[in-house]
């Protein structure tokens, strides 16, 4: 569903993301790791659109991003990790808009919002001003956004921040589900354990380089680690001297 | 109908919660979904939808907690337009009975044809840069392009924006003198009737080419990085070198001789040029006014036409480049920049020595926000460089003897004129500094600083920059003016009484009412405390001017060709205009002190209790 075929973006003399090859498929939760400033969010602007490879290519549903934007934009809903709203609508508004421009009608764009409200718990708050939410319903309201139009492929960046406990449970499930129905989440995030928890692959990237590409378990085979948690071990990967040796995986081991 | 056939008749399949939805072949649920994109009507509807929502809760909010803002922003510009309308037919009458009439034909050309390309200029470069800031510094746009939309489809949203900011001074200035021509000719109805479609048609040309050229150079600059300074310095270079040899050569007769005037018109003829869009808009008004409709209808179709032809090339080019374009301004916005100690932040710090070392540190921190800001600093350099080259040539005025009534009356217009310049800069760069530091309270709060240091930091950083060019371009407007050296040292004090004043006065008020949720310091310079601040600073430099520059002038400036003055015409005046001088001078610096001392006091005891 989403494949990245020897991607390269530099910025300047900086290579942001160096020669990647990625592919996922249907019913994944892959969970892309990785330190400040590794290319995680790079990789995801060139996923959505945002930015343009300097070299290879992204497909999304057999679609090249960089040709066919619009097809590809399509089948993703996208949580960026600092979201944007227009404060001088109401979260219905703002909602009715995203739906339209994914050409749902009207009957499923009520029911898509009314489903999304629930699920977020927003109905209360569903005819106020975007200017009135606090940080967690901003993030819900995005959330209820991406999903609007069921999109088969799910990209979210730090999806737990600014989220209460209840509301980061809830997301957590949602993310499973979403893979368990045979689509795809794709996801950047810091916070290992649920990475660990809820991921079905994890791709471990620093400084451009993907340094992994597998399950924690295979992760764990290959480090020779078996009770190690996925924070001591993405520490002990992502020391400069690992990086150094470039990429490994371990489906490319296998 | 089972999932896999809902699904490939083209239909999304918005199931219920906790059921399988991506069932079928990868194929069949990429193509249901995108069959579903929308067509460009339908995306259009839509945006017009967003459109219309979003003004109308801007309006709806202005009304409610803005109309004091509203209101005075809808009388300023109704007076403005009285006026220019009031203007414009005197003028337009003095010429048609003053000029025969064949001349007064060439003459109404040349007028409308300046007056039409230089606001064709002003279109074209502001509807550019409004455009370059709404398509790539606008967060919204980093969200309409992970949504399906077509990038040309954001062009033209953001096109109508841009074209909306850009034209409305171009309506408010416009109309106004051609209503008024329209008046003192007779124009018969049509003229009446044709004039907007032909300013709306007419409009479209410039902003569209704006829009184009603004997107054709950022992807040409971004691309070669070094073409933007050899662009900026060959257009720098260029204009200064064509500055100099108008005023040089254009203006070597004796000004307002009618030998002077005919070197004007023929260096302006160029105005008329038959393939300018200016000229076929005054063409199509002009001939609406001389009763000749078919005429003017043809030049409206050329307007007509070309405007569309420049929107559908400004839409081609967006669909073609935008995305790409962004991408790259989107590498140049992350490339990282090394600063360090600038030996103007080490001149600045030595000069602040006698200050207390809190308030130095905060000072500093203040410059080098504004000067790492080019928004901020080019805005300041652009109005006071015309400033400076304005009053460089008004020297020509004292070498004549038949003015030196206008040099005087002169000289105290363009003290009133910094003046208004200096309080425009402390709303629109003072007043909002408070509100943004409040965003970054979390910081200053937590330092062992007095939050009354942090005020007075800001006074001193206002007063600093508002005496020197204040002082600065008087000096030189009464340098090149030729006024005695009584008018220059009363100016000078002056200049120190309302930079005071004015500085007092928008750092009080922006710690009294800031706004701490906007943080656009243009937005908050607009809201009701930069609008309060303007109109207060307004009246702070009426009261300075009406009490000491006038009585000033009235005594010690001449108004007669023989170089006499009021005093010595009506001698029974003198012991009043003596007073009235006196006692204004003196007045005015306590004016100046009182202007600044209660904003300061009020803004201090607000901020101190104020809880973030």
């Amino acid at each position: 569903m989403i494949d990245f075929v020897h991607v390269t973006r530099r910025f300047g003399k900086v290579v942001a993301v160096n020669d990647l090859c990625l592919s996922i498929g249907r019913g994944e939760l892959f969970a892309f790791l990785g330190p400040n400033g590794a290319g995680k969010t790079t990789t995801i602007k060139m996923l959505v659109g945002l930015l343009q490879p300097t070299a290879g290519r992204v497909l999304v549903g057999g679609f090249d991003v960089g040709q066919h934007t619009r097809e590809c934009a399509q089948l993703m809903g996208y949580v960026p990790d600092q979201p944007f709203l227009y404060e001088k609508l109401s979260g219905r508004e703002f909602l009715e808009f995203v739906a339209q421009i994914r050409g749902m009608s009207r009957q499923e764009t009520e029911r898509a919002i009314r489903e999304q409200a629930e699920r977020f718990e927003l109905v209360g708050f569903l005819d106020d001003l975007v200017e009135t939410y606090s940080h967690g319903m901003r993030q819900r309201t995005v959330f209820a956004a991406a999903l609007l139009h069921r999109p088969p492929i799910l990209v979210v960046d730090e999806p737990m921040v600014g989220l209460d406990p209840k509301s980061t449970r809830m997301v957590k499930d949602l993310l499973c589900d979403w893979a368990r129905q045979g689509g795809v989440v794709f996801m950047s995030i810091h916070t290992l354990s649920i990475a660990e928890e809820i991921a079905t692959r994890i791709g471990i990237i620093h400084r451009g380089q993907l340094l992994f590409d597998g399950t924690v378990e295979e992760l764990r085979r290959q480090m020779a680690a078996p009770d190690e948690s996925l924070e001591s071990m993405f520490l002990q990967l992502t020391l400069e001297e690992r990086a150094a040796q470039g990429p490994v995986t371990a489906r490319e081991a296998s | 109908m089972s999932r896999s056939a809902n699904l490939s008749a083209g239909t999304i399949d918005i199931a219920t919660e906790g059921t399988p939805f991506f069932a079928g072949s990868l194929q069949s649920v990429v193509n249901s979904y995108t069959a579903r994109l929308p067509s460009s009507w339908t995306e259009g509807t839509t945006f017009s939808q967003l459109r219309r929502r979003i003004f109308r809760t801007v309006l709806w909010q202005t009304i409610q907690n803005s109309w004091l803002q509203l209101g005075v922003m809808a009388l300023l510009s109704a007076v403005l337009w009285l006026a220019l309308f009031l203007l414009s037919a005197d003028g337009f009458l003095f010429l048609k009975n003053t000029i025969p009439a064949d001349l007064l034909v060439e003459v109404i050309e040349v007028i409308f044809g300046v007056f039409f390309v230089t606001l064709m200029i002003m279109l074209a470069f502001s509807s550019a840069i409004l455009l370059y800031g709404s398509l790539f510094r606008s967060p919204d746009v980093g969200l309409l392009l992970t949504l399906p939309v077509r990038a040309e489809r954001i062009f033209v949203f953001k096109y109508g924006d841009a074209f909306f900011l850009s034209s409305w001074a171009f309506l408010l200035l416009g109309t106004p003198v051609l209503l008024a021509y329209g008046v003192v000719v007779q124009a018969p109805w049509y003229y009446y009737l044709l004039m907007p479609a032909n300013l709306v048609a007419f409009t479209h040309i410039p902003a569209s080419f704006g829009a184009i050229v603004c997107l054709v150079l950022v992807h040409r600059i971004l691309r070669r990085p070094g073409l933007l300074a050899i662009l900026a310095g060959t257009v720098v270079v260029f204009g200064l070198a064509w500055g100099v040899w108008y005023v040089r050569t254009a203006l070597s007769e004796q000004a307002l001789a009618p030998e002077w005037f005919q070197q004007i018109f023929a260096r302006l003829r160029f105005t008329q040029h038959r393939l300018l869009p200016s000229w076929w808009l005054s063409s199509a008004l002009l001939e609406a006014s001389r009763h000749q409709p078919v005429e003017s209808l043809a030049f409206l179709g050329v307007l007509v036409a070309n405007a569309l032809f420049f929107r559908q090339i400004g839409v081609w080019t967006a669909a073609g480049l935008f995305r790409r374009v962004f991408s790259e301004a989107q590498a140049g916005q992350t490339r990282r920049r090394k600063v360090r100690l600038h030996s103007l932040d080490r001149w600045l710090s030595a000069s602040l020595s006698p200050l207390p070392l809190q308030t130095r540190v905060l000072l500093l921190k203040d410059f080098r926000l504004f000067r790492r800001d080019p928004v901020q600093w080019t805005q300041v350099l652009i109005f006071f460089g015309l400033l400076v080259l304005y009053f460089i040539n008004i020297r020509r005025f004292s070498y004549e003897t038949y003015y030196q009534g206008w040099v005087n009356m002169v000289s105290l217009l363009n003290l009133a004129v910094v003046a208004l310049l200096i309080s425009t800069f402390t709303t629109r760069f003072i007043f909002p500094m408070i509100s943004l530091e409040g965003r970054n309270f979390w910081i200053l709060g937590l330092l062992p600083l007095k939050r009354e240091t942090l005020l007075w930091s800001k006074f001193w950083f206002a007063t600093v920059g508002t005496v020197i060019p204040c002082c600065g371009l008087i000096l030189l407007s009464d340098s090149m003016l030729g006024v005695s050296p009584k008018i220059l040292a009363t100016h000078q004090l002056l200049c120190v009484s309302l930079a005071v004043g004015l500085s007092g006065l928008a750092v009080g008020l922006g710690a009294k009412i800031p706004n701490f949720r906007e943080p656009s310091p243009a937005k908050i310079a607009a809201g009701f405390g930069g609008t309060l601040n303007l109109i207060l600073s307004t009246v702070l430099i009426v009261s300075v001017v009406m009490a000491a520059g006038l009585p000033t002038h009235l005594l010690l400036g001449s108004w007669t060709p023989g170089g006499s003055t009021i005093a010595e015409l009506h001698p029974q005046l003198e012991p009043l205009l003596r007073w009235w001088w006196l006692l204004g001078t003196v007045a005015s610096p306590v004016i100046g002190g009182l202007f600044a001392a209660v904003p300061m006091w009020l803004g201090i005891r607000a901020f101190c209790r104020m809880e973030f």
